[in-house]
């Protein structure tokens, strides 16, 4: 470990003040300058507790917020507890005979002093600074995540299709996470969804060669782990049947990226074997009652039968679906030009909808949820309210320069300026044309099928629609209910994994998600990809919809949407109005605007999401205002109403 | 009632570490109800927050009634919280407040200890 001198630490501890512009050296200024130094003694020791020194570093500036916008004194004077902190380490030094100040000298003070904000996060992340100081002490210099355990042996299970490489970094995460095993066998690579995350089943050994029960192994970005374990602990833990795939042990990080992982034990069948509902959808002998019979009671007592009344907002519950509502490219704040619109909760959606290129806009009062620091971005949003909403009205901003201005997640920002590079109509408007329509994506209508001639076009509806109210009801839902998050054990028994949005929401969500994943993953390869023949299918829905059967001239399509019909029939059951099924479409359509955008399914499927959104606004247009979704009369929170 | 004393301790900010000792007889107000402590910016508070701009003028109070302390935002502009889990609660009207227990007063986090 090189030498890091206590200047060194406090002029890296000086910046990062300035960079959360404090203007004084605290006791967090501090902490962070030593878990920044490179492979140091404090990012060692976090690391083997499972956090990114990222992750804490976020932690404590989300307790200390930014400071003020002008500076109230001059200089950079230490805070009390500062002094304090530094007179503790300097007496270490001193009774160890030394005349320098170590990084261990100052994190021993700041531990043992005990109150200051590093302490008081590290408390709440369950780290016991007693505990701390004790290994702080035992440590040797070397750090202590330096001892790579590469001889950890990975093999591959039969079943493991060679033909897809693993990253180096998931097998160094998988390294550090079992490096108490003799060795594991990579079994197989379970698809993941539409997000970054990779997914294994891994078996591993003991030392005396003993095989130990499979784990799912979720390898994901640290901030998306880390978030995911405490979400689990909140809305999971407590309400899981008690046989199901739960999460082991805390995350496990790894310096050398920002990848971190979790395990959840997974029980597999009676041939050894796992598999997700992608797979075993074919050989379930009847899908739709699996779906009805056992996903659904499983789960449902304590998910989503405990439902309650919940009239709200649309938006608040699907808005964060959708693209970012503007992409800005950032200006520093002293260029705002005063023509600037400005941006602000509650937001005018047709203020922005119609913006140029080059637009100046004013946002203010925007939270950060997400810093993409490899490409100089912030992603910001409304912040506010429930789970949903507060992602709702994602801004994404370019070209920040993020070394010289600290953003951190969960910080307001009370005004940032930019000039618009996108916007949302333009980006969804993109996505269509990537799937290359057979229509005009700026009518009003799209072409139907044979009974419905014409359908609404979804790119003309869904602002209005995410104006209106829905009367559902709300309880714990799993956020992400795609077939792949869906394991099917022994015994055909369910589990579910992967909680990483698991909240309290909108309970027709993980239904109407089901249904799309449905559609993507066992009606759509059997069907040809082309527009004429997603229009067909569209026609097949619509009776569905209509709760009429599947005509036995179409035995193939019939079997087909049996599992779709077994969706509606728990749907039925979950909606909050018996046969209002306006909050069900509302769900449809929002889930099914966010998945003709997806990369990661076919073209052939996209447009088939297109359509259902289209259908589903169809229904929502022929269903009474009382009927689930309702038009607004006054003026609500927004304010933002449009004359018809 | 005997003279009582309570520390308020600033845990954050500039001022992060200093102490402030309050006495039933030389700060605040008592009467028979209680006694009670104002939180602000303006100097003449008994918790003066000079170097924070996001605390208000007059921005909380803290009451001690029947042995009991509790918190009061007085309808400040930035709010004030009681620190928990996951985000921080923000504060309407009276709540209790535990000696030791972390609040925070615009971007001022204190707490009471005995």
């Amino acid at each position: 470990m090189a030498k890091v001198t206590l200047g060194d630490i406090l002029i890296n501890a000086r910046q990062e003040s300035i960079r959360m512009r404090h203007y004084y050296l605290g006791v967090e200024h501090l902490f962070i300058s030593l878990l920044e130094i490179q492979g140091g003694l404090t990012a060692s020791l976090l690391e083997s507790y499972g956090f990114t020194p990222r992750y804490i570093v976020d932690a404590i500036r989300r307790v200390a917020g930014k400071g003020n916008r002008q500076r109230l004194w001059a200089g950079m004077p230490n805070t009390p507890r500062a002094d304090i902190v530094l007179g503790i380490a300097n007496d270490l030094a001193l009774d160890d005979g030394r005349s320098e100040i170590t990084e261990r000298d100052i994190l021993t003070a700041i531990l043992d002093e005990g109150a200051g904000i590093p302490v008081r996060v590290l408390r709440r992340l369950a780290i016991e600074p007693e505990g701390l100081i004790d290994r702080a002490r035992s440590s040797s210099s070397q750090p202590i995540t330096g001892m790579t355990p590469s001889y950890l042996r990975i093999e591959f299970g039969s079943g493991f299709d060679v033909s897809t490489e693993i990253p180096e970094d998931h097998l160094f995460v998988m390294r550090r996470m079992f490096q108490t095993s003799a060795r594991i066998r990579i079994e197989r690579r379970l698809l993941g969804g539409h997000s970054s995350a990779a997914l294994y089943v891994v078996t591993p050994y003991g030392v005396e060669g003993g095989m130990q029960s499979p784990l799912v192994v979720k390898i994901d970005h640290a901030d998306s782990i880390l978030e995911e374990a405490a979400r689990y602990e909140a809305h999971v833990r407590s309400t899981l049947p008690p046989l199901t795939a739960r999460l082991e042990d805390k995350p496990t990080t790894v310096e050398t990226s920002d990848l971190a992982g979790l395990r959840y034990t997974f029980v597999v069948d009676a041939d050894g074997k796992s598999r997700d509902l992608r797979e075993a959808a074919g050989s379930l002998s009847n899908l739709g009652e699996w779906i009805q019979k056992s996903i659904y009671p499983y789960f449902g007592k304590t998910w989503w039968n405990q439902r309650y009344p919940y009239r709200f907002p649309v938006w608040t519950e699907y808005d964060w679906l959708l693209p970012p509502l503007l992409v800005l490219d950032y200006l520093p704040e002293h260029d705002a030009p005063p023509d600037a619109v400005v941006v602000r909760d509650p937001v005018k959606i047709h203020q922005v909808r119609d913006l140029d290129y080059g637009a100046p806009v004013v946002i203010e009062d925007f939270t950060v949820i997400r810093v993409y620091r490899d490409l100089n971005s912030i992603q910001l949003t409304i912040g506010k309210g429930t789970e949903a909403s507060r992602r709702a009205h994602k801004i994404l901003v370019r070209g920040i320069n993020l070394s010289e201005f600290a953003f951190f997640r969960g910080e307001i920002v009370e005004r940032m300026v930019g000039r618009v590079y996108e916007t949302r109509a333009a980006l969804l408007m993109q996505a269509l044309s990537a799937l290359i329509p057979d229509f005009d994506g700026a009518d009003d209508t799209i072409p139907g099928s044979e009974h419905l001639v014409r359908l609404p076009n979804p790119l003309r509806r869904y602002e209005s629609l995410l104006e209106e109210f829905c009367n559902g009801s709300l309880s714990k839902i799993h956020g992400d209910m795609h077939l792949g998050n869906i394991l099917v054990g022994a015994n055909n028994t369910p589990f579910l994994i992967d909680f990483a949005q698991t909240r309290d929401g909108h309970t027709l969500f993980d239904w109407a998600m089901l249904e799309l994943s449905l559609l993507n993953e066992t009606v759509m390869p059997a069907m040809s990809g082309e527009w004429d023949s997603v229009r067909f299918l569209i026609g097949y829905l619509a009776l569905i919809n209509q709760g009429q059967e599947i005509p036995g001239t179409a035995p193939e399509i019939r079997r087909a949407l049996m599992p779709i019909q077994a969706v509606r029939a728990v749907a039925e059951r979950c909606l909050a109005r018996p046969s209002a099924w306006g909050e069900y479409y509302i769900a449809l359509a929002m889930a099914a605007m966010r998945a003709y955008g997806w990369e990661t399914i076919s073209l052939g499927a996209r447009r088939l999401m297109f359509y259902v959104a289209a259908l589903a606004f169809h229904e929502l247009r022929e269903k009474k205002p009382d009927d689930g979704a309702e038009t607004r009369t006054t003026g609500g929170a927004s304010g933002s109403f449009d004359a018809p | 009632m005997d003279d009582m004393t309570i520390d308020v301790a600033i845990m954050s900010g500039v001022e992060d570490g200093t102490l402030l000792e309050m006495a039933l007889s030389a700060n605040g107000s008592a009467n028979d109800q209680g006694w009670t402590l104002s939180i602000g910016r303006r100097e003449e508070n008994d918790v003066c927050l000079r170097n924070d701009t996001y605390v208000s003028r007059y921005h909380a109070l803290i009451h001690f009634r029947d042995g009991k302390w509790y918190l009061e935002d007085c309808n400040s502009k930035n709010g004030t919280f009681l620190e928990d889990q996951f985000e921080d609660a923000r504060v309407s009207g009276t709540v209790p407040l535990e000696s030791g227990q972390l609040f925070r007063v615009g971007r001022t986090w204190l707490r009471l200890q005995s």
